[in-house]
Order: structure tokens, then C-alpha cells, then sequence
């Protein structure tokens, strides 16, 4: 550092030199040197060049509605991605033709039928038929599983510009299981719980792990109130697409035009006494209820990711950096601990700390899980799911990754530079978690990337 | 008019002798304080205000000048704050780059300087006090000169006599050399403050030009160097680089830590003759080209490099 400071005395000098002892005083005392108001620890202001991150320009969602009852019950799913997809374009100003490819996250529905819905709903957006689309399905990570997938193909140089989208209408595709078991599950255990209803190991994790019915429903409770503060104070008006579609009176069957814009599943006025009264869904002395579980929901979302070169190249602002994302493997059984997992393992794999992570977007897919999995790694509950979570905003299986970029990075964005690192987790059915790490758009550090890169010694003897 | 943006803060530009359309831009992260650096060779593009990248070399430290051979015309040398130079060539794949590091300086190489008479050599000016004479085919430099007190910032041959040099220095003096002589054959105490810039008028030996931090540029004649020929005063800080114009006699180009880059006829009672405020930062850099007349190029902490023909708008599309 010895250096540095003496460079800095340097060219202080040349700025405010000490008047020589002959001449007259006749300098611009107005300039005067001060210390860095930052603090010693302040990462200050450093551009950085690495043009080879893959970074997210713009991510995007729709409004996510209640099932069978709420604003998209009589929306096709393609429209509800259409849009999605549209705005991405739109709003970076982006020529379609130059995207690579289009992957969306996407669980229930038909295989080759939603791949040929999505592929309707890109030209609806406006992509020529130069532009590929596929699924991509793992459960309920689809749609974060998408945006890595997406991530990985630029850094393999398959095309510098992707989008990572998700989709689901349990309107359309309800949970099912079309066709008979294989008798076989009865002879495995892990095999025979793949078909545990999600409710039940909900219950599982509950019972393990000691999760109350008081703690559950506490968090239901919080989790309405944060998305209740988010949706009035307008933050999602940046990330939320309107979708105009229609809603038909399930009575006289008449059709009504309708612009969605709002999160139609939270519950502004929720409470732990409301929440008592209801009764235990899955299990008879249960506590995992309608309340303390995820909504079942509709709803789209979409990721623009580039190289950061090329992102430049076009001027587009950064909104945030891919970093890592990992997928493990846990009891089917209790799988709602797949964050506990997967987000020390995505975190580790950054090359970070989980002290280093300053916001999380934990999926609530029940509050069973999402309370085992902050108690057991220790996290600030101020740091998780700051706007709400999917108890009461929803989640669409195959949407909630993509939704959740958009979620976790815009209020990266309004937090500024305190927020660095950004973590989204959620549990798998079947036994999986996933988590994925990202970065503030503009304050990367080069001097101190996240991921330590071992060929790259060209950093100077005083940073080492 | 063209604009490059530079990943790290502009240090210096210089246009190649040998292409009217290329220039090298010195450049280091972090204002030079802390971090790498990085040489940029550039290309104007003849049709549209488009400026690209031909290569770029990066280094372990900033570097702050950088100076093209004369003899090569693919070959420059950069002046890095570890204080090494390292010779690059861009005709050579980039793993061949550095082609050779030159390390004796004990701390930062602050200016550099071709020889455009002899083409063989070059000088470099460090913050060690001491100025190195240099050839490429060998390891080691030639001399050392050391006589100045404090950093020297700028070192510049002579046009016509290919033996000639000065320099500018923290020390407040400038000093004229003779490689054939010794020590330095003339002192001169033109500043109350440190010189950071010197160059020779392109059309009168004997007339030389310093830039101080006392924000004046002082044209001074090396046979009567009591009183300056002229005053140059309008800047509002230090001014860092001074050029005088190969193609007009009068003129001199400076840029300055206000951020300007102004135009200087010194014989003429009202001498400012054009003033460029495109920087938003300290402006640092200013080069004038040999092949083109009026294109002047300048770069500044502002990451930007600019390159216009005088009297146009450096910043006009």
C-alpha cells in the first residue's frame, strides 16, 4: 500500500502544492484534501472488465394469480409467457433475431404440447422463427434451472444471448399423475416417496424437525405483510409486465377484458388467530394447512442474459451477474431441506461465505421447509424474502425460479452498493434443492472477484 | 467525432509515426494509484466515427506513457508504474507480448521518449530522479542521468539534433542534455513549482516549452533562458502535458488537471486560440499527429479517448 499512498501524495502535490517559501500565497485554497468518506473498507467505484460474466440485462414477470379462481383462470399459457417475453425486447430495445436460444422452466404440463405452446408464445412476442425455444423441467427449480442453463450455454459459447423464462398455469395443468405406478416403487423406499404428495413431506419436515404450527403460521403471516408493504409502496411496479386478457363470468359466460398487474394472492389482512382456525390439510393432526403452505398459482416470468461484452457493446445497463448455481440431491422424503443444501453448496461454489450473502429469495414452498431451512443455516430472517414470499404471492412451479430473479435483483437494484450478493433457493419435489448465487449489477470488484480465478496473476504485487 | 472508451483511466495517447489512423492509449486502473494497466492499440476507421480495438496488452501495473518506435512500425514501448518498460509488438500473437521487459528503474517510469532523428533509441523519465537512455536490441539501458532532485515526469529529444534532449522534473528545472556530454549542458529554473511537462518546438531548436503546476506553460529560448519568450496563462490547475504541433510553428497543445485541453499560439499577444472542455475528468493525455494535419487526440481519468480535428467539436457526433 506503500506505493499507492505515495502516488496518491504525488498527485496531491500537483493539485495543492505547498507554496514555496519565496513567493506570494496566491493558490486556489478551495481545494483541499480530504479523507474518503467511505471508510477504509469501502469498496469504492471500480469498473470492471471481465467480459466474459454472464450478466442479466432485464428480467421481467407477470402478476401471479390465484388458480381456477384468480385474474389468468381463463388465460391460455402462452399468453401469460408471450408477454413476458415480449418485454424483454422491448424495454432493452434488443433485436429479437440476435437471441440464441429460449429455455423455459416448465413442470406440469404435457412435454411436447407445452414446448409448442411456448414456441406459439415467442412468435406472439415477436421472436422470428429463427430463434429456438425448449423446456427444461426439474420440479419446482424449472425456471431458475432454465436461467442457468441458459447462463451455462453462453459461457460454453453455444450463443452470447439467452433468455431463461419460466411458465406454469395450474388453471390449465393441475397436479396429476396420468397413468399407473410401477409396482416397482414398493420395493424402494426412496422410489416409494417420489409419490408423497408435497403436503405430506411437508408434515415430514414439520414433525423431524419440530417446526410448530405457531412458527408456521408466523411465517405465513410475516410472509403476507412484507409482500402486503412491497406490492403498496409500488415495488413491483418494476418488475411486473401487465398482461391483457380476458376473465368469463363462470356463470353467464360472458367474457370481460381485464389488464392484470397485481399479485392477486396476497391477503392483506392475515393473521396468526385467522390462520389458526384453519384445519391441517394433509395429515389428520397436522400442521401444514391451506394457510402456511404456497399458493397454487399462475404466472410467468423471463430473464435476459448476455455476455457482459456484449452488453456493453450495446449499452444495455447491467441489472445483475450470474454467478453460480448448483443442484443436490436429499431424502424424498423430508425434500423441502434441499435449500439447506444446495445454498451453502452454491455459496462455497462463488468462492463466498454465507455471511457474504445479502439477500436470499428462499421459495416458501411450505412454511414447514422454509422455517427448518433458516433456522438450520443460521440466516438473518431480515435478509429473506424481503418482499414476501410464494405463501403469499404465489407459486407457479415452472415460473417461480424466473419470477424470483426478477424479484431478488430488482430490490438488489433499489438497495444499492450494501447489496452485493444475492441468493435463490428452493426445495424439489422428489428429493432436491437448488440455489443459485448472483451479483449487483455494477459493483463487481476485479481487484476481489467472488470466484477466484487461478490462471489470472496479473494483479499487481500491492493488491496481493 | 470518434470516441473510445477505455475499461481503466487514460494516461497518455500517442499517434503512430507510421499510420495516419493508429494510436496507443497508455491507460491504469484506479487512476494509476493501486491496480493493472493496460495498452491500447486503436484504430480510427476511415468511414465511420467508429474507433476499434486492434489489440490490447495488460500489465501488472498501471501504465502511464507510452511511446511508438520509430524504427518499427509495429512496435511500442509502455512506461509501467512498477516501474519496468515493457516493449510490445502487434504484429506478434499476444502471447509472444511483452517481446522484453526492461527493468532498472527503482520506482515509477512516468515518460517516455523516441528518438525521431535516430530512430534507434528511446529515453525514459522516472520518479527515481533519473532519466534512462535505452536502445531495443539491448537488455540494459545505454546511460543513466541523474541529476535532478525530485520525480522527472517528461523527457523529450530534441527534432533536430539527435542528441539532444530534456527533461522536466519535480526539482522545478528543466534540463537539457547531450548524451555525447556527461551531465546535463543547461539548467533551467523556469518554475516556482514541479515541471511536469516539456516539449521542443518543432520548427526552432532552440526553443522549448514547460508545463508546470503553477498552471502556466513558459516557451523559453535555450540561448537566453533568464526570461521566458512567452507566458501561457488560462488554465485553472497544473497542467500535465504540453505538444507543440508538427505542423504549425506557434502552436502548442496542453491538457490539464481543469479538464481542458487548450490551443496555444505563444506569438500572439492573446494566445489561447482554442479551448476543449470534452473531459469530465482530469484531462492527462494529448497527442498531435505528424501525418495528419490539426488531428489531435487527448484522454483523461474519464476513461475516454477523443480524437478530432482542431477546430471541429471533439464531441459532436
Amino acid at each position: 500500500m506503500e506505493k499507492a499512498i505515495n502516488r496518491q501524495q504525488i498527485l496531491l502535490q500537483h493539485l495543492n502544492p505547498s507554496p514555496p517559501s519565496s513567493s506570494e500565497q496566491n493558490y486556489n485554497s478551495a481545494l483541499s484534501a480530504s479523507a474518503c468518506l467511505a471508510g477504509d473498507s469501502a469498496a469504492y467505484q471500480r469498473t470492471n472488465v471481465f467480459g466474459d460474466d454472464v450478466v442479466i440485462v432485464a428480467a421481467y414477470r407477470t402478476a401471479l394469480c390465484k388458480s381456477k379462481r384468480g385474474g389468468f383462470k381463463d388465460t391460455y399459457p402462452d399468453d401469460l409467457l408471450a408477454p413476458v417475453l415480449r418485454a424483454l425486447i422491448e424495454k432493452t430495445n434488443l433485436n429479437p433475431s440476435e437471441v440464441g436460444d429460449i429455455v423455459v422452466g416448465t413442470v406440469l404440463a404435457p412435454g411436447s404440447q407445452r414446448v409448442s405452446e411456448c414456441r406459439m408464445a415467442a412468435f406472439y412476442a415477436g421472436f422470428p422463427e429463427t430463434v429456438p425455444i425448449r423446456t427444461v423441467n426439474r420440479q419446482c427449480s424449472s425456471g431458475l434451472q432454465a436461467v442457468a442453463d441458459v447462463a451455462a450455454a453462453i459461457k460454453a459459447g453455444f450463443y452470447d444471448i439467452g433468455i431463461g423464462a419460466g411458465l406454469e398455469s395450474m388453471t390449465a395443468n393441475p397436479m396429476a399423475w396420468e397413468g399407473s405406478v410401477n409396482p416397482r416403487v414398493k420395493q424402494m423406499e426412496q422410489a416409494q416417496n417420489c409419490l408423497l404428495p408435497m403436503g405430506i413431506t411437508s408434515e415430514n419436515v414439520a414433525h423431524r424437525f419440530g417446526v410448530t404450527r405457531q412458527e408456521q403460521d408466523q411465517a405465513a403471516v410475516e410472509s403476507h405483510r412484507k409482500a402486503v408493504a412491497a406490492t403498496a409502496s409500488g415495488k413491483f411496479k418494476d418488475e411486473i409486465i401487465p398482461v391483457l386478457t380476458k376473465i368469463v363470468d363462470p356463470k353467464t359466460g360472458d367474457e370481460k377484458p381485464v389488464t392484470i398487474s397485481v399479485d392477486d394472492g396476497i391477503r392483506p389482512k392475515t393473521s396468526v388467530s385467522d390462520l389458526a382456525k384453519l384445519k391441517p390439510v394433509f395429515k389428520k393432526d397436522g400442521s401444514t394447512t391451506a394457510g402456511n403452505s404456497s399458493q397454487v398459482s399462475d404466472g410467468a416470468g423471463a430473464v435476459l442474459l448476455m455476455k457482459r461484452s456484449v452488453a456493453m457493446h450495446k449499452g444495455l445497463p447491467v441489472l445483475g451477474v450470474f454467478r453460480t448455481f448448483t443442484a443436490v440431491g436429499v431424502d424424498p422424503a423430508i425434500n423441502g431441506g434441499g435449500p439447506a443444501v444446495a445454498i451453502p453448496a452454491a455459496v462455497k461454489a462463488a468462492g463466498l461465505e454465507l455471511d457474504d450473502i445479502d439477500l436470499f429469495e428462499i421459495n416458501e414452498a411450505f412454511a414447514s421447509q422454509f422455517v427448518y431451512c433458516h433456522k438450520k443455516l443460521g440466516l438473518d430472517l431480515l435478509k429473506i424474502n424481503v418482499n414476501g414470499g410464494a405463501m403469499a404471492i404465489g407459486h407457479p412451479l415452472g415460473a417461480t425460479g424466473a419470477r424470483c430473479v426478477a424479484t431478488l435483483l430488482h430490490e438488489m437494484k433499489r438497495r444499492g452498493r450494501d447489496c452485493r450478493f444475492g441468493v435463490i433457493s428452493m426445495c424439489i419435489g422428489t428429493g432436491m434443492g437448488a440455489a443459485a448465487v448472483f451479483e449487483r449489477g455494477d459493483c463487481t470488484d476485479e481487484v476481489c472477484n467472488a470466484r477466484k480465478v487461478e490462471t489470472n496473476n496479473l494483479l499487481s504485487k500491492d493488491v496481493r | 467525432m470518434p470516441v473510445f472508451k477505455t475499461p481503466f483511466n487514460g494516461y497518455s495517447v500517442r499517434f503512430s509515426p507510421f499510420y495516419e489512423s493508429r494510436l496507443a492509449v497508455a491507460t491504469a486502473q484506479n487512476f494509476g494509484i493501486l491496480g493493472n494497466g493496460r495498452v491500447h492499440v486503436i484504430d480510427l476507421s476511415p468511414t465511420s466515427p467508429i474507433i476499434n480495438e486492434l489489440i490490447a496488452f495488460d500489465t501488472a501495473d498501471g501504465v502511464y506513457d507510452v511511446a511508438w518506435s520509430e524504427s518499427h512500425d509495429s512496435v511500442l514501448v509502455a512506461a509501467i508504474a512498477d516501474g519496468s518498460i515493457k516493449v510490445y509488438d502487434t504484429a506478434l500473437p499476444p502471447h509472444s507480448n511483452p517481446l522484453r521487459s526492461l527493468k532498472e528503474h527503482a520506482r515509477e517510469v512516468h515518460g517516455l521518449d523516441y528518438n525521431p532523428t535516430r530512430r534507434d533509441s528511446f529515453l525514459s523519465a522516472s520518479w527515481d530522479d533519473s532519466v534512462k537512455l535505452w536502445t531495443l536490441d539491448r537488455p540494459a539501458s545505454l546511460r543513466t542521468f541523474r541529476e535532478h532532485a525530485y520525480c522527472v515526469y517528461s523527457v523529450a529529444w530534441n527534432p533536430k539534433h539527435a542528441d539532444v534532449f530534456a527533461s522536466a522534473s519535480g526539482d522545478c528545472t528543466v534540463r537539457i542534455w547531450d548524451v555525447r556530454e556527461p551531465g546535463s549542458t543547461m539548467i533551467i529554473p523556469g518554475h516556482e513549482n514541479e515541471i511536469l511537462s516539456c516539449d521542443w518546438n518543432k520548427y526552432d531548436d532552440c526553443l522549448i516549452a514547460s508545463a508546470s503546476v503553477d498552471k502556466s506553460i513558459k516557451i523559453w529560448d535555450v540561448r537566453n533562458y533568464r526570461m521566458p519568450v512567452s507566458v501561457l496563462n488560462g488554465h485553472g490547475y497544473a497542467v500535465r502535458k504540453i505538444k507543440f504541433s508538427p505542423h504549425r510553428r506557434n502552436l502548442i497543445v496542453s491538457c490539464s488537471y481543469d479538464m481542458t485541453v487548450c490551443l496555444w499560439d505563444f506569438m500572439v499577444e492573446d494566445a489561447l486560440v482554442g479551448r476543449y472542455d470534452h473531459h469530465t475528468e482530469f484531462a492527462v493525455g494529448v497527442d498531435l499527429s505528424v501525418l495528419v494535419d490539426g488531428l489531435m487526440a487527448s484522454t483523461g481519468w474519464d476513461e475516454l479517448v477523443y480524437v478530432w480535428q482542431q477546430g471541429m467539436d471533439p464531441k459532436a457526433a
